[in-house]
């Protein structure tokens, strides 16, 4: 027993040095930096003056603002009703849109923002489509392009969280309005909507986060239009090499911005939320068929026009190309093959720094969970925060301060291999931690104590017990992370160089330089190794993965 | 295997949550730590399996010193309140478990499981998964699982609390049964009396992590030792006296209270006051005063239950207390309605007297 006490308290050390060498140093490394002046050394607030000071970078905190706002009401507008229609009646198809309409959570916002570029851009197939009957169409550039993708692969987010919220409900209690003389309408305003509010304003938080941390889809959709997570990248890449003061400052606002975001989603939303057990889950009803079809309608249009851009890419992939124009219509393997022969290392770059980011993110995710879970002690709460704390930090903002901490001084790993693989585990070992420890929370801890009871010592105990009921946890978190860090963008950006480009990176920069149809065979390669093993998983445990997300 | 505690004491944080506690099981007895919960019983199960390190005391099975062998190489085998059946393996697999990790070889695990099976009574559900299981054979399995491994001590934990009533009454023959025919010594923890009393050589008390009373189920219910002692077995009326005199040629007390005299059976008290513990059914209700009787009251009816073989009364006792007296098998010209005067009579030559 003592001893066994010995061994995980140099384990919780160990998790906390990791934890302060990857998260909270880089983070404080950065805000320091922001307080000094490039030039002289000394401290100083010039980067804060300069950023109140100059109309332009002021306008970049608007327009992420007002993007993010906007996008989120659009997608309360879409998955609040998108969230009832499926939950309460019977539709055609509806386990079908229901598991389509959450890919958009898992697919890369920036190969929708490519999609709608191919169909809308400059050189687009509508675009062109369009002038050719002289109809001047919106220009996709510019916070319309960024609203557009955002609430379209958005959107599930709160339809997943209200529709929780909404099955949640018991019949009984519907019932007890209607008994007390409430009509339909009112049942629905005074019980239905104010017990779901909790789930409605979580999603708005996530919606909003999500938008705000997006680098993807504003850097290549935006041009002209810049937002905070945009502005901090270049100012970190024009002052590479020098102290990012101005990189830091432009980080240290958005990471106030999503701090803040995530404290109030998890202490003021998540302590409103209603617990209930359904016992009698609500009825689901049959409508008549032309508000059936209506209702249809909208579910599956919307489900169709959020994975639209996808098939728009897959398509791209096959299609002959040459720089920015395609020959819709005529088919080519050339973009694969030359992706594939003369390119290939992204490809392997991507799949051997996921899997090896995964592989750590098991090991941490496991032994944090127990040490969370079943060695509660002061330090839990702590280490709760400290392990967590990624999720509320922009990706962009997590590879600046990691570049800028690791550039030089004692430990160098900017421009190496190993500084990706320890964003990537550390951004996504929170996925893992919370379907295990989820878990591990439901394993009553006298199943271990029947195990070391009947003569195997505790550590045998946990492998040959606790992992295997444990094991479906671990490999949903296991998937989440691999395939979230396969389609990471706006970290691997910042930390990657030369040699280790990931898909994403070549995907984005063949965007960037108009190169559409390599871009659609890589971003299609993505595509297929993220749906791929979400399939698998969802067919062999029946798992819903984007609800763990 | 005999088990020694001596002077046992477990912390958790200012709480003591077993407080010096010492006691001995015989070879073969069926013992019971019974106590409210927060007691400190499961505590102490638990620190026998050696899940706990007591802050202070010692352990012995037998001759050998425990406290600092792991709890997996202890040798007891344990019924969790839950169960704790492994829910990813069969029953088979569950019971066989144990003998695994003692490296058995493949056909005695195979005899030895089978043979635990017949005595448990699950034949033909071997393969079945824990969930597909009652209440009853999941404690099947888990009391099979504990057994297989022929431990030297059998360690429950409240192994009854998760089953139905009627159910708990065929088990904990069942268990009682069981434990007789292997004659292995038993470590049993719950809160509930009857259970304790219908399956326990010895009983022990345990009230607030310390020891209240140790003894067979008769002795505990015919002569408590302490207020929680009777209280919490079986129910008791308890009445302070002042004591007047002490008759050493007849062992008897003189006592009163609230004017009435008594006449009690006891050692000299130690001090002025003297409390007494007396089972409803103790209490005779009788005619009315006699000559040459002692201890005879009256009092009025606040409230009775009639329940068939027997009626419960509550009636105003000496200085306005209520006492409860149980009349078995009562005429029905006697029974008495409420705002009527009960005579009655506190048992003269049994021995009532107990410690604060």
């Amino acid at each position: 027993m003592r001893k066994s006490f010995h061994a995980w308290n140099i384990i919780l050390v160990a998790i906390f040095a990791i934890l302060f060498f990857a998260v909270l140093y880089p983070i404080l490394y950065i805000f320091k930096a922001s307080f000094v002046n490039p030039e002289t050394g000394a401290f100083s607030l010039k980067s804060y003056a300069t950023f109140l000071h100059y109309p332009y970078y002021l306008r970049c905190l608007r327009n992420s603002l007002f993007v993010s706002t906007l996008s989120t009401v659009l997608t309360l507008a879409i998955g609040i009703p998108f969230a009832f229609f499926l939950s309460r009646y019977k539709i055609p198809g509806k386990n079908l849109i229901r598991t389509l309409g959450t890919l958009p959570l898992i697919l890369p916002t920036f190969i929708g923002a490519e999609a709608w570029l191919i169909l809308l851009g400059r050189n687009g197939l509508f675009a062109k489509a369009f002038r050719g009957i002289d109809v001047e169409i919106p220009s996709i550039y510019g916070w319309k392009g960024i609203v557009l993708v955002f609430t379209l692969q958005f959107f599930p987010f709160v339809f997943l969280m209200v529709s929780a919220a909404l099955n949640a409900i018991d019949r009984s209690l519907e019932e007890a309005a209607t008994n007390l003389g409430a009509g339909r309408l009112r049942v629905f305003f005074t019980v239905t909507l104010p017990v779901v509010t909790p789930a409605i304003l979580s999603g708005a938080l996530v919606v909003f986060y999500l938008c705000i941390e997006n680098f993807g889809v504003p850097v290549l959709i935006g041009e002209d239009f810049r937002v905070l997570s945009v502005q901090a990248y270049n100012e970190f890449i024009s002052e590479l090499g020098g102290s990012p003061s101005m990189a830091g400052a432009l980080s240290m606002i958005l990471l106030a911005i999503t701090l803040s975001l995530t404290v109030f989603q998890k202490y003021w939303v998540e302590r409103k939320n209603y617990t209930m057990t359904s016992l009698n889950p609500i009825q689901v009803k049959r409508l008549r068929p032309l508000p059936t079809f209506l209702i249809w309608f909208f579910c599956a249009g919307m489900v169709f026009v959020a994975l639209f851009p996808f098939a728009v890419v897959m398509v791209s992939s096959i299609t002959k190309t040459q720089g920015p124009v395609m020959y819709f219509g005529q088919f080519s393997l050339d973009n694969f093959i030359r992706a594939v022969t003369i390119a290939p290392r992204p490809i392997i770059n991507s799949f051997f720094l996921a899997t090896t980011a995964t592989l750590i993110g098991i090991v941490f995710g496991i032994v944090v969970s127990y040490l969370l879970v079943r060695k509660r002690g002061a330090v839990s709460y702590l280490l709760d925060i400290l392990v967590m704390l990624p999720l509320a930090i922009a990706g962009t903002v997590q590879g600046i301060a990691l570049a800028a901490t690791y550039n030089k001084g004692f430990i160098v790993l900017t421009g190496t291999w190993m500084i990706l693989v320890l964003a990537y585990f550390i951004r996504k070992a929170p996925y893992s931690i919370k379907t295990t420890s989820s878990l591990l929370q439901q394993i009553d801890p006298s199943i271990e104590e029947a195990s070391i009871n009947l003569g195997v010592p505790p550590v045998r105990s946990f492998i040959r017990v606790v992992l295997p009921i444990m094991l479906p946890g671990i490999i949903a978190g296991a998937i989440i992370m691999w395939v979230t860090t396969l389609a990471e963008l706006s970290t691997t950006i910042v930390l990657y160089y030369g040699p280790w480009a990931t898909m994403t990176v070549e995907i984005f920069q063949r965007i960037g330089s108009g190169d559409f149809g390599p871009a659609s065979a890589y971003a299609t390669i993505l595509i297929i190794s993220v749906l791929i093993p979400l399939f698998i998983l969802n067919r062999v445990s029946g798992k819903d993965l984007a609800s763990s997300l | 295997m005999r088990v020694e505690l001596t002077n046992i004491t477990k912390l958790f944080g200012p709480l003591r949550a077993v407080d010096d506690v010492s006691l001995t099981i015989e070879e073969g007895d069926f013992f019971t730590l019974l106590g409210p919960s927060g007691c400190g019983k499961t505590t102490l199960l638990r620190t026998i399996a050696g899940f706990y390190n007591p802050d202070a005391g010692e352990i012995r099975f037998g001759e050998r010193l425990i406290n600092h062998i792991p709890a997996h190489r202890r040798e007891t085998g344990m019924v969790f309140q839950n169960y704790a059946l492994f829910p990813h393996l069969c029953v088979f697999d569950n019971i066989a478990y144990g003998l695994r990790a003692r490296k058995i070889p493949k056909p005695e695990i195979a005899e030895r499981v089978g043979r635990i099976i017949k005595i448990v009574q699950l034949e033909g559900l071997e393969h079945r998964a824990p969930s597909k299981l009652s209440g009853g054979q999941q404690q099947r399995v888990a009391l099979a699982r504990a057994l297989v491994i022929s431990p030297q001590i059998l360690l429950m934990d409240e192994p009854l609390s998760n089953l139905d009533a009627k159910l708990r009454v065929s088990m904990r023959e069942e268990i009682r049964r069981i434990q007789k025919e292997l004659g292995i010594t038993t470590i049993y923890v719950t809160h509930d009396q009857e259970e304790a009393m219908a399956v326990s050589d010895r009983i022990a008390i345990l009230n607030r992590g310390r020891l209240e009373q140790i003894g067979a189920p008769t002795e505990i219910y015919y002569r408590p030792e302490s207020r929680f002692s009777a209280e919490f077995m079986g129910s008791s009326n308890i009445i302070e006296m002042e004591v007047t005199g002490w008759d050493e040629d007849h062992s008897r007390i003189a006592a009163k209270t609230a004017g009435q005299t008594f006449s009690l059976r006891g050692d000299k008290p130690s001090g002025a006051r003297i409390m007494i513990s007396v089972r409803p059914e103790w209490i005779r209700a009788v005619a009315g005063r006699r000559d040459g009787e002692d201890n005879i009251l009256s009092g009025t009816v606040l409230s009775s239950t009639f329940l068939g073989s027997m009626i419960r009364y509550r009636v105003s006792g000496p200085g306005g207390k209520p006492i409860v007296i149980e009349v078995h098998d009562p005429e029905e010209e006697n029974i008495r309605k409420n705002g009527e005067i009960l005579w009655y009579q506190l048992p003269p030559d049994r021995s009532l007297v107990i410690r604060g």
